[in-house]
């Protein structure tokens, strides 16, 4: 069959734009997707040497803004480790805490961006509301909005009162009623059912084979999850279930991560429940003894691995940090094989990427060599425009969505 | 200024449209800057709004520290805006490199780059601080001193049916 | 900690030039120092026949005359092994593990691009995560590298300034 281009690109042709993904078509199917990355290679790990353990707390939280107690968390993690610290039960509760109310915001971020990228909008606008009130709780409890700042070497920079903490529970309440709903929305509505079943189908074998963590590959099946494989804070003595699916597409990463949205607003009452009183920090030492560590830690994308080596300095020998969206972007191109074109915006998003990664241009290429670029944007109001002519819309979705009020 | 400048500086307080670019941030900024979309905090009723491409833009808005790789495409965007244009840098990595001086690969904020109008610090910047920065801007157009906001007015959103209903 | 120790127990046995080449950090952290010629082997077994199916992630570091590598490999009950192994600066070459990690060619790309290493069976792709445009022969990671070096290796020096 014939190869074709496909002639968009609102930059001037003739300019060569770094292009992050590259789309080769065959007719409307992709038959081949390469990765061009680096874009936010920022020299982390070798700044870190540069910097002391608790410089490097900072920075290791900006990593990705989205889940910065989840960076923060794996290096001190294995900072501890390496130094033999034992941290008080209390503060290692509070890291939980915040660990899960992170898992609750970024998976609300995702349910307004998925919306986003099928043209549903209304559930991008919706969920960023009820995500503002897990804001208001980490300002109120941290100080910040995003990148929180609470951990620090021994344990955490910050106590909560019992007043906060009932606030807390308060926020889970409305959350969970209006979780309720999107879970409504996203396994019953047959406009998005229709529209994000079938699309990036990654099966089992090979999601693990291509090491696929946290909810993208849950929706395969893959049996994966650090909390309950590799207890660590205090998890150990909290009760939750690993949610797992087989549908290995867009509708299961979907339906994965609502699920799990559930089971993070009872593991917060649990976590607030069982809070035990008491200090919540140790002395550190400036000077981290030889020795090495490895941690993990489940993100809301999964498994975020940190590596130090420590050499007596107050300074780390190395620090490998390794994100999870590394590990799943390596399935993208296996997910969108003999997918259209229309699906490659939701097909990413759902791999939950960091946001900087879906702002970039992305390649179409034919066979013959030549090609043009596309802006992530304009893909996705192909997309939508699309799937409109599959008779799959979301206008009327929007609306019945925008009518249901508080 | 001419008539037809005062109109079209008059057009572009009324609605100046964004361009949102991210070059090499850990995502904080963003996420704040589409967080002043929603319905909290509103940034469309000023008539603000996020387009897609340069070539319509009048104020492009930048968060992260600028990386090697991103650096070219940076000056290729900021080109293709037509005259008037200003930029934005959100978030203290786009205004010195933040957290990332020093860094391999980060050459420093935006303006080591391109020009800048207008510095919102923070990490991140709250959407609060970003609204309230743009506003600054646009005072600034408005002819007002530096740091006095302009005179802009909100647009009361319909209710949502009731404009669906008039919409069909 | 039994399975711990039957986990090293099993190495031990199969390959005998491991034995106190294995430590157990804590329950769930096993470390080994493997020499660089017979590190497909252990690999290989370790990934296929004792349930080590996941790869976290491949560290290299700089240790002075080697450069070290470290394989992280999970099982799913949250074992880790972490596999070390070493190549000479002089001559850094190691082999590939992505015919049975395909989803580790990203982690072995980042060796080549920041350590210099040079990896034995590489798919040809697109380097990561340096730029195109970064100058030859400078490997980041390397404790001898500092950012200064890269100065004046910009190119494009002149800046767009709007009138």
């Amino acid at each position: 069959m014939a190869k074709v281009t496909i002639p968009i690109g609102p930059q001037h042709p003739a300019l060569k734009e770094p292009e992050c993904f590259i789309v080769t078509l065959d007719g409307e199917r992709i038959s081949h997707l390469d990765m061009r990355l680096g874009y936010n290679h920022r020299g982390i790990e070798k700044a870190c040497e540069a910097r002391t353990y608790v410089q490097d707390v900072y920075l290791i939280e900006r990593v990705c803004g989205i889940c910065s107690h989840s960076h923060s968390t794996c290096f001190v993690q294995a900072v501890e480790e390496i130094a033999g610290l034992q941290i008080p039960p209390r503060a290692t509760y509070i890291r939980t805490l915040i660990a899960e109310l992170e898992r609750v915001h970024s998976h609300l971020l995702w349910l307004g961006v998925a919306g986003h990228e099928i043209g549903f909008d209304t559930l991008l606008m919706y969920t960023w509301r009820d995500r503002e009130a897990v804001m208001d709780i980490f300002a109120a409890l941290t100080g910040n909005r995003v990148n929180y700042g609470m951990n620090t070497l021994g344990g955490v920079r910050r106590d909560f009162t019992k007043e906060q903490l009932a606030e807390v529970l308060k926020v889970i309440d409305i959350c969970e009623e209006r979780t309720k709903y999107y879970i409504e929305v996203c396994t019953q509505e047959p406009t998005v059912i229709n529209r994000l079943s079938g699309i990036g189908h990654l099966s089992h074998d090979d999601a693990m084979r291509l090491g696929t963590v946290g909810p993208t590959g849950r929706a395969s099946a893959v049996d994966k999850d650090v909390r309950r494989d590799d207890p660590y804070l205090a998890y150990k003595d909290l009760s939750f279930k690993v949610i797992l699916d087989n549908h290995n597409d867009v509708f299961g990463r979907a339906v994965v991560r609502v699920l799990e949205l559930m089971e993070s607003y009872k593991l917060i009452r649990e976590i607030i429940a069982k809070m035990p009183d008491g200090p919540v920090t140790v002395k550190a030492p400036r000077k981290i003894p030889a020795g090495e560590a490895f941690s993990r830690y489940e993100a809301p994308r999964g498994e975020d691995s940190h590596y130090i080596r420590a050499n007596g300095t107050d300074k780390p020998e190395r620090v490998r940090v390794r994100a999870p969206t590394m590990a799943n972007l390596q399935s993208v191109a296996k997910m969108l094989e003999d997918n259209n074109l229309a699906d490659v915006p939701i097909a990413i998003a759902a791999i939950d990427p960091c946001f900087s990664c879906t702002d970039r241009m992305i390649g179409i290429r034919t066979g013959k060599g030549t090609g043009n670029s596309i802006r992530w944007d304009d893909l996705r109001n192909y997309g939508v425009k699309w799937y409109r002519k599959q008779g799959i819309d979301f206008t009327d979705l929007n609306r019945k969505l925008a009518k249901k009020q508080e | 200024m001419s008539l037809l400048s005062k109109m079209v500086t008059w057009a572009r307080i009324k609605s100046p449209w964004i361009i949102h670019f991210n070059t090499g941030a850990c995502n904080a900024c963003d996420i704040e800057i589409v967080a002043s979309l929603t319905p909290r905090f509103d940034i469309e009723r000023f008539g603000i709004l996020l387009k897609g491409t340069p070539r319509h833009a009048d104020v492009l808005v930048c968060s992260g520290p600028v990386t090697r790789q991103i650096r070219e495409r940076l000056i290729r965007v900021y080109e293709q805006m037509p005259e008037p244009k200003f930029v934005v840098a959100v978030g203290t990595c786009s205004c010195s490199g933040g957290v990332f001086q020093g860094c391999y690969n980060v050459k420093g904020g935006i303006d080591t780059v391109i020009p800048v109008s207008a510095y919102i610090p923070g990490c991140p910047a709250s959407p609060a601080a970003i609204i309230d920065g743009v506003a600054k801007l646009l005072g600034s157009l408005q002819g007002k001193k530096p740091g006095e906001k302009a005179d802009i007015e909100a647009i009361v959103p319909k209710p949502l049916e009731a404009e669906m209903a008039n919409n069909g | 900690m039994a399975n711990e120790e039957a986990i090293k127990a099993e190495l031990t046995g199969k390959f005998p030039f491991l034995a106190d080449k294995i430590v157990i950090k804590r329950e769930r952290r096993l470390f080994a120092d493997v020499p660089q010629d017979r590190f497909r082997e252990v690999f290989e077994h370790a990934a296929r026949k004792m349930d080590f199916v996941h790869l976290c992630i491949i560290t290299g570091l700089d240790d002075g005359d080697n450069l070290l590598f470290i394989y992280h490999m999970a099982k799913l009950d949250g074992t880790v092994l972490n596999l070390k192994t070493t190549a000479p600066k002089s001559n850094p070459a190691i082999k590939t593990i992505t015919d049975i990690f395909p989803g580790g060619v990203i982690y072995e790309r980042e060796l080549v691009d920041l350590l210099g290493a040079k990896v034995e069976g590489l798919p040809p792709g697109k380097r990561y995560p340096l730029p195109d445009d970064w100058p030859p022969n400078q490997y980041p990671l390397r404790k001898d590298w500092k950012p200064e070096m890269l100065e004046g290796k910009d190119g494009r020096k002149e800046e767009v300034k709007n009138g």
